[in-house]
């Protein structure tokens, strides 16, 4: 009879809890100064030396602020710096801080802890991913990969509290953006030294930025709260709850039912974007993330220019906006629209005549003979329903049949990096808003270029207009570089830019997202009216 | 009983070893390293990197290097989640994934057992329909349907239980339903049959014959009796509900251990996967020797091996 | 054998489970011959994009306006065949091991016993995810994974029947006759023992089925293009709210799937067991 009386009693607190749930739960649709996201994984690393994924990036960048910060269009205004100089040669750049930067536990920011933060993302016990970043720097190479002892050496000077100088080894026009992102920002010595591998605990982390760390329960959710201190003000948010919710589904049914205050792309699965794209609470951003077809340059039948230009010019650009469905842009060059350098004659047009008359040439006449390729994708279902699009169009178009191969990601990429197929599937998304970010990818010595494609003439280009100040004539020489890499030698056929999706709840305001897809979160607002 | 806890423990250490040694092979065969990035790593780099975690060491000392470490308890450094260790991830997942497994198990029981009970009692009549078709339909449907199923009703439509994340009691209720679908289908069958078999029993009808009452037979004699195939079954299904949460801790953002499973075997996290693997192996045994004692309580006939 | 199966032919519930996994393995046999590619394919000039179920689409479209009823036929073929094969492996492997650890017993056979709670400590999941990793997710890799982890059972079955039928007298008259070990495992053995492994070999089949859909809904399962019921019901949980047709159909196939072979299995333990089937 205990038995039974236990069950009983079990059974009604069930009830209960369920009834008490439905009275509190009602109406209660936003918290008070509070905003609620999601940012879908664990960031691996607070460590923005240790981290190299957007993840921890998204919480870095409103905790952190470096010498200079993105405004919404990606122009470099000052932050930490108040102003700085740039000398003749373009190797020297003179930083002043602002004397009212304040760390969260009250100490000033000063000159040293930016040169005490990029000699630790320098020293290869750090082992610091993102070192390389840095390597403009003089001397910076050397010191990292241990052929040089001495940090005196390295071009990072602290002249006094409030001055810093970085001596460049050639003049990088670009690097002026590397001060607004991670890999740059400063880090305190006493604090990292005392804590060791915890300093990015919660109560041990000690930051600069709009937000600080209150509480991180790892895989499930981050709390950053508004930092009082921060120079520019403190943030209209109280409270920022970043949670970590895997499935895309799960994380739009919290949206709607009033949970969450703001998703994006990671919460939003596709046939939820088609059915809201006429919400007011929908938008969508392009961003800076080229997706294209590479074509490894030393594999038949691709070692013909005439073939990749072929392949490149029947593919039917218009096709990946309605399949994929988040209104992408379509992609012909490498360098997107809207970056120095952009021209849209350096890509290929549509043009399957023209491709059939190129096949032809190459050896090919309306496809016959052509070899059996392999086509590599990593195992995502947008990457299959694009890569099944563009294996049809070379059949239609060309009359040319490739095979669909696709590998787990790690996998895909160690094959990529190894001994890539004759055509394969990638991405880039810009580091910082300069073309140097795209058009480096395939000089011959990047790490990323998976082609095999390896032009001297391209390199030099590309070199020289990281080299040159003058925007006009770094314009002209990325248009070159971008017209040889995309039409003259087709080392790649791009495809479509992606796009980031959101829905925003109507008490939120001042959400901007830039096309980097780095969210700030300072300027936003809770207000229901 | 201590000295065969004793002895059970001794003997666990060499599964332990073997399973250990498995996986660590294992997770090296597979194509694909921890540093296999997006963006490529310059090669300086990633030799920096395979320097601080002694990967540039030949495979053989490697794993001399993990045992002497595991002998000490320690379970080795996160690729992936720098600045965090094995030991660290696991102790602030496991406790979340055993909350979740044991309420899993709790609601398992409570709906099991009744619907076993009135099905076998009840036989051939629509009683037993009811209760083992529901029990059927409850082993016949992938977890993550029946999680859609129940966030569909109770989060979504009638809006009275949280949709997901992990923040109080009733955050759990949905997460620990879905999780108890299979295991509590699977108990009702079980005792279903056992019931039926125990019913059969000549001390049974014998205590009938005394006079004793219908209901106090099946209470006092039956449901003792056909406890004891439940409780042995009772261990695996603590296993299995405690690490086989992978589904829906996924569907529900619950963060336990077996999301940090999934990610990192993608991730190539070597140390974390042999980590919870462990882990996953010392429930199993755990749990077993735990079902042995509780049936040398229940039946003090057996004995059990050392 | 020949009364159990007459038996098994007088359960209604039997024969409605048999007729229905009947009727889906055609269909999988027939959707594998007539290899109809248009359900792979999408096709670019449709606008019936999320369609709920009508006239035209009996289950409604997907996000690119593919019809699923045609998915589910072609689905059928990989869930039906992996359900019955990875039964299969799993039997292959269990009667083999469980056969020589319960016959030649002793030290081998401990041994043999401590390789499968080795084999049981080691997660499914990891067994799965790597085998699929390391094989690749094609219909193979998925075969060898699922294999992998469902065979322990049957090996221990078989280890517990042959230890029991050891004792029978026909085994030492058996041996007194000369015959060979393993002529007595093949001949006398196994037959005997066959019964209770038919039995869990048809629970098997939808347990690999549930694992498949699993694997498919933590992204780790067949790859595309390929498709089987546990792709489409995972792909259409992503839509849940929205369109709850696309997961409820692969789901309801699935569901049907695995009771029926569920059931057909109570009643194959019933016959065969005929004390049992009293009750």
């Amino acid at each position: 009879m205990l038995k039974l009386q236990i069950r009983t009693t079990l059974l009604s607190l069930i009830v209960l809890a369920l009834l008490t749930s439905a009275c509190t739960r009602a109406d209660k649709r936003y918290e008070a100064n509070t905003l609620r996201i999601n940012i879908a994984n664990e960031p691996p690393s607070l460590d923005w030396h240790v981290s190299t994924d957007s993840t921890s990036f998204d919480v870095v960048s409103n905790v952190m602020i470096g010498l200079t910060q993105y405004k919404n269009d990606l122009s470099c205004a000052p932050a930490c710096a108040e102003r700085w100089e740039i000398s003749k040669d373009g190797k020297t750049y003179t930083f002043h801080l602002r004397h009212d930067v304040k760390w969260s536990d009250g100490k000033n920011l000063i000159a040293r802890d930016f040169e005490y933060a990029w000699r630790r993302i320098l020293d290869p016990a750090t082992a610091a991913p993102y070192a390389f970043f840095l390597y403009d720097i003089e001397n910076a190479y050397e010191y990292n990969t241990g052929t040089l002892n001495d940090f005196a050496k390295v071009g990072v000077k602290a002249v006094d509290n409030y001055t810093l100088v970085v001596k460049l080894k050639n003049p990088a026009s670009y690097f002026i953006n590397l001060t607004a992102i991670c890999p740059s920002y400063p880090q305190r010595q006493d604090i990292i030294e005392k804590f060791g591998n915890r300093w990015t605990d919660a109560g041990n982390m000690v930051t600069n930025g709009p937000f600080l760390l209150k509480d991180w329960m790892h895989e499930y959710k981050i709390e950053l709260a508004a930092n009082p201190n921060f120079f520019e003000g403190k943030p209209k948010v109280e409270i920022l709850k970043m949670f970590m919710i895997p499935e895309q589904a799960t994380a739009f049914a919290l949206y709607e039912n009033d949970q969450l205050d703001f998703i994006d792309n990671r919460s939003f699965p596709t046939p939820d974007v088609y059915d809201n794209r006429n919400s007011p609470e929908y938008r969508n951003f392009p961003l800076l993330r080229n997706n294209y077809i590479g074509f490894n340059v030393t594999k038949k039948p691709f070692t013909d220019k005439r073939v990749r230009l072929a392949v490149s010019m029947s593919i039917d650009r218009r096709i990946f906006p309605r399949i994929l469905r988040r209104q992408e842009t379509p992609s012909y060059t490498w360098i997107p629209p809207g970056m120095l350098g952009y021209a849209a004659d350096s890509g290929p047009e549509f043009n399957p005549a023209e491709a059939q008359k190129l096949l032809a040439q190459a050896g090919y006449p309306k496809g016959k003979g052509f070899p059996s390729v392999s086509v590599l994708y990593p195992s995502r279902e947008d990457a299959r329903l694009v890569m099944e699009a563009v294996q049809d169009q070379l059949k239609r178009n060309l009359n040319v049949h490739v095979d669909l191969v696709n590998q787990e990601w790690k996998v895909y990429l160690r094959t990529l990096r190894r001994d890539a197929p004759p055509m394969f599937r990638s991405s880039w998304g810009a580091d910082y808003p300069d073309p140097e970010t795209f058009a480096n990818i395939f000089t011959s010595r990047n790490g990323n270029n998976d082609t095999a494609f390896k032009n001297p003439e391209y390199d030099r280009i590309v070199y020289q207009a990281a080299g040159t100040a003058t925007p006009e004539v770094r314009a002209a020489l990325y248009k070159k570089a971008d017209h040889m890499l995309c039409k003259e030698q087709a080392a790649i056929a791009c495809i479509y830019l992606a796009t980031q999706n959101t829905m925003t709840k109507p008490w939120v305001h001042g959400i901007g997202i830039n096309p980097l897809d780095l969210q700030f979160f300072k300027d936003v607002k809770i207000d229901p009216q | 009983m201590f000295s065969i806890v004793f002895k059970r423990a001794l003997s666990a250490i060499p599964v332990l070893w073997i399973v250990a040694t498995l996986t660590f092979i294992m997770v090296r065969i597979v194509p694909g390293g921890p540093f296999d990035m997006d963006k490529a790593l310059p090669p300086e780099i990633v030799a920096n990197i395979k320097a601080k975690y002694h990967l540039d060491k030949p495979l053989s000392q490697q794993y001399v290097l993990y045992l002497q470490r595991l002998a000490k308890g320690d379970l080795g450094v996160s690729y992936k989640y720098a600045n965090r260790t094995v030991n660290d991830i696991l102790t602030s997942a496991f406790p979340v994934s055993l909350e979740l497994g044991l309420l899993g198990l709790f609601f398992a029981i409570i709906f099991g057992l009744p619907l076993g009970t009135i099905a076998a009692i009840k036989r051939g009549t629509a009683w037993d329909a009811i209760c083992m078709t529901g029990a059927t339909i409850g082993i016949s449907v992938p977890t993550f349907v029946i999680g859609a199923l129940l966030i569909f009703v109770f989060g979504l439509w009638l809006r009275i239980l949280p949709v997901a994340l992990w923040e109080s009691g009733q955050h759990m209720i949905l997460p620990a339903l879905t999780l108890s679908a299979s295991p509590a289908a699977y108990l009702a069958r079980l005792t279903r049959s056992s019931i039926l078999e125990t019913l059969e029993r000549d001390w049974v009808r014998t205590a009938r014959s005394k006079g004793l009452g219908y209901w106090s037979t099946i209470i006092k004699h039956v449901l003792r009796n056909a406890l004891i195939p439940i409780v042995t079954v009772l261990g695996p299904l603590t296993a299995i509900l405690i690490t086989g949460s992978f589904v829906v801790e996924f569907i529900f953002a619950v963060p336990g251990m077996g999301r940090f499973f999934i990610t990192a075997v993608s991730n190539r996290d070597y140390d974390l996967i042999i980590g919870t693997t462990l882990v996953f192996g010392i429930i199993l045994i755990v749990t077993n020797m735990i079902v042995d004692i509780a049936y040398t309580l229940l039946d003090p006939r057996i004995k059990i091996e050392g | 054998m020949n009364q159990a199966w007459s038996r098994l032919l007088k359960m209604p519930t039997a024969l409605i489970c048999l007729s229905i996994v009947i009727s889906l393995s055609t269909m999988a046999i027939l959707s594998a011959s007539g290899l109809d590619l248009s359900a792979y394919a999408f096709d670019q000039t449709s606008n019936d994009i999320l369609s709920p179920p009508s006239s035209s689409h009996w289950m409604g479209t997907d996000e690119l306006g593919r019809d699923l009823c045609s998915r589910i036929i072609y689905g059928s073929r990989l869930s039906i065949s992996i359900g019955i094969l990875t039964a299969l492996i799993a039997l292959i492997i269990g009667t083999a091991y469980g056969s020589i650890a319960g016959f030649y017993g002793g030290k081998l056979g401990d041994f043999l016993m401590r390789g499968i709670d080795i084999a049981y400590s080691l997660p499914d999941l990891l067994v799965m995810i790597l085998m699929g990793v390391l094989i690749g997710r094609g219909t193979a890799g998925i075969l060898i994974s699922l294999g992998l982890v469902s065979w322990m059972g049957t090996a221990r079955l078989v280890r517990a029947q042959i230890l029991q039928l050891e004792q029978e007298e026909f085994v030492d008259a058996a041996r007194s006759a000369g015959l060979g070990q393993i002529a007595i495992i093949l001949k006398h053995l196994l037959p005997n023992a066959i019964g209770p492994v038919i039995v869990a070999v048809t629970f098997t089949v939808p347990q690999a089925i549930l694992s498949e859909s699993t694997l498919s809904f933590i992204g780790l399962g067949l790859s595309p293009p390929a498709c089987s019921w546990g792709t489409l019901a995972s792909d259409g949980w992503r839509s849940l709210r929205t369109h709850p047709h696309l997961i409820f159909f692969p789901s309801l196939f699935i569901f049907l799937a695995v009771l029926s072979f569920n059931l057909l299995g109570d009643s194959l333990r019933d016959a065969l067991d005929p004390r049992l089937r009293r009750r």
